[in-house]
């Protein structure tokens, strides 16, 4: 015997939810976080990280300093004859956040340019500068794993509490990242319709974040101590 | 035969582009059909080819420079619409950063190296071997090479011919008050005979050896690299890819590529705005700067001439031919993202 409101066909259509600025913003921020799990980063030459690390940042002070144009020039067609050698998506995934950062130093220094027309070939200089920087920062980034440059860092002699703290902090974004994704997919899958007391539930996440993290240091430090752990740290 | 800035009036320069939009379109359509989605950085690096021939420069009869381009090269290995996208792309980057032609010029130089050099050596290249198969080595001898000497020297010869009638007209179109020319001052009578002479007897004898050792080269080294097999699709020959000889090539390539500095004339139509007036031509100096290009607009490229003030010009020519060459293999990396890939042959 079926009721008969089971027999009516429904007309339901949910009303449209605007979805409010603080929780979009919140899981945004959470699935970019969430995203950093993805290991990326494959070593093609193999060369050392350490080594990597190292004509990196000779490579920015090299870059920074240098008013030699020759120079310039020889920096730029060492890093574009670098990355032209990569894989399609990787060009693009090095150069997209570069030529980000140029566009900008040019939106900066446009007004600059355009009033003191004299100085724009400095100015563009300095635009070519950024570039190269955040393509050199860039091209590190996406072909060393993360692991390897905190171990490079730990070759480096830099303090095993900083790079053991750097670490645990990157994990724990992912971590907490991926939480925050989950608790808001769940939310929206059950509110249904118009809800209007979203902001109630920023602070609900926000808490939940909260109580998690200190979870997860108060389980970290019990299994380090179960470990015996010495204050000496490697690097994972 | 870069067509410098203000040599050509606006007005030919806009027909030239306006010419070439439905060569570009019909070329990108055929290419994005014809070229499987993993050959195209390679086609970045025929791109490069390109560049690099355009910089060795060679001294010419009568004190002027020219250079091959390497369309016909890039129409052998790629096809004349690849070849048509890959020459243009090197032409715009020689434009906006190097100053080696015009940017307003870009649809002209575009049409003469672009579009009539490929497209006229690939034909020659396929009236000379007809229907004969030239898949495998081993059957067709040394027939194909013939056909692509032949072919690459006329079809950069046609180009120049092109090129130097787009100079030509120009006096007979464009002339201020005084009679004086506004634009290039050279008529048809001068501006064919000064281009055709040194490119019949050196530069297109060049243009057909770079082209067919190369061509020999990428035969045997990376047979899979043909238009004739891509479009046939012949199936691929079974042997590992080994592009390595083709990139090591390029390398060699820039490394000498300052050779092309030890012609220091300057090639017939590409004198700056300075020089024009001095040119000797039968005996008799032009004597006046042409008004189109003393005030012409110019665009103030970051490296002119492929160097820049204060410069050791070797390591800077070294350096430019680096910073193209990746540019090129970037672009067309680039480009090859969001391509569909080939057609189903089924």
């Amino acid at each position: 015997m079926i009721p008969g409101w089971m027999k009516q066909t429904e007309q339901y259509a949910p009303p449209k939810d605007g979805g409010a600025f603080a929780l979009r913003t919140l899981r945004s921020l959470g699935g970019v976080l969430a995203r950093l799990r993805v290991q990326r980063g494959r070593d093609g030459l193999n060369i050392p990280p350490v080594l990597k690390l190292l004509l990196l940042l000779a490579g920015i002070v090299t870059l920074s300093l240098a008013r030699n144009r020759l120079l310039l020039l020889g920096i730029a067609a060492l890093v574009l004859g670098w990355v032209c050698m990569l894989p399609p998506r990787t060009v693009l995934n090095v150069l997209r956040p570069a030529l980000g950062a140029a566009i900008l130093a040019l939106a900066l220094f446009l007004p600059a340019m355009l009033l003191r027309p004299a100085g724009a070939g400095n100015n563009l200089i300095l635009v070519g500068k950024v570039f190269l920087s955040v393509a050199m920062v860039s091209l590190f980034h996406q072909r060393t794993q993360w692991n390897r440059i905190t171990g490079a860092l730990r070759t480096l002699h830099i303090p095993g509490v900083f790079v053991f703290l750097l670490d645990l902090t990157l994990k724990y974004i992912v971590l907490l990242g991926g939480l925050i994704v989950d608790l808001l997919t769940a939310r929206s899958l059950r509110a249904v319709g118009r809800d209007r007391h979203k902001y109630r539930s920023v602070g609900g996440v926000m808490g939940l974040t909260f109580l998690r993290a200190s979870e997860l240091s108060r389980e970290t430090w019990e299994a380090m101590s179960c470990r015996g752990f010495t204050d000496d740290y490697k690097g994972l | 035969m870069h067509i410098p800035e203000n040599y050509l009036s606006p007005v030919s320069c806009a027909v030239m582009g306006a010419a070439m939009i439905p060569v570009w379109v019909h070329a990108v359509k055929k290419t994005n059909r014809e070229l499987p989605k993993e050959k195209l950085p390679l086609l970045g690096a025929g791109a490069a080819f390109s560049f690099l021939a355009m910089m060795f420069n060679v001294p010419l009869v009568g004190g002027t420079t020219g250079h091959a381009v390497g369309g016909t090269l890039i129409a052998l290995l790629f096809g004349p619409n690849a070849a048509c996208i890959a020459v243009s792309v090197a032409l715009l980057l020689q434009a906006l950063i190097f100053g080696d032609g015009g940017v307003l010029a870009f649809g002209a130089n575009c049409f003469n190296m672009a579009f009539v050099l490929p497209f006229v050596g690939y034909g020659v290249y396929k009236l000379i071997l007809g229907k004969q198969d030239t898949i495998s080595p081993q059957k067709s001898g040394a027939r194909p090479y013939v056909a692509a000497f032949i072919g690459s020297y006329i079809g950069l010869n046609v180009a120049a011919l092109c090129c130097a009638v787009e100079f030509g007209i120009q006096p007979m179109l464009f002339r201020d008050a005084a009679g004086n020319a506004l634009y290039c001052p050279y008529d048809l009578s001068v501006s064919i005979p000064a281009m055709m002479i040194p490119h019949l007897a050196v530069a297109g004898f060049v243009e057909a050896v770079f082209t067919v050792a190369v061509f020999a080269l990428v035969r045997k080294t990376a047979p899979d690299l043909s238009y004739e097999r891509m479009r046939t699709d012949a199936p691929e020959t079974g042997k590992k890819k080994r592009y390595i000889p083709v990139f090591a090539l390029i390398a060699v390539l820039i490394a000498v590529c300052p050779l092309g500095l030890l012609a220091t004339g300057t090639a017939w139509g590409e004198w700056g705005a300075d020089e024009i007036a001095e040119i000797v031509t039968d005996g008799k100096a032009l004597g006046y700067t042409p008004s189109g290009l003393e005030s012409g607009w110019s665009m103030d490229v970051p490296m002119p001439d492929y160097a820049m003030e204060g410069m050791n010009e070797t390591l800077a020519y070294i350096l430019s031919a680096v910073i193209g060459v990746a540019l090129l293999i970037i672009i067309f990396k680039l480009i090859s993202i969001p391509m569909k890939g080939r057609r189903n042959p089924s």
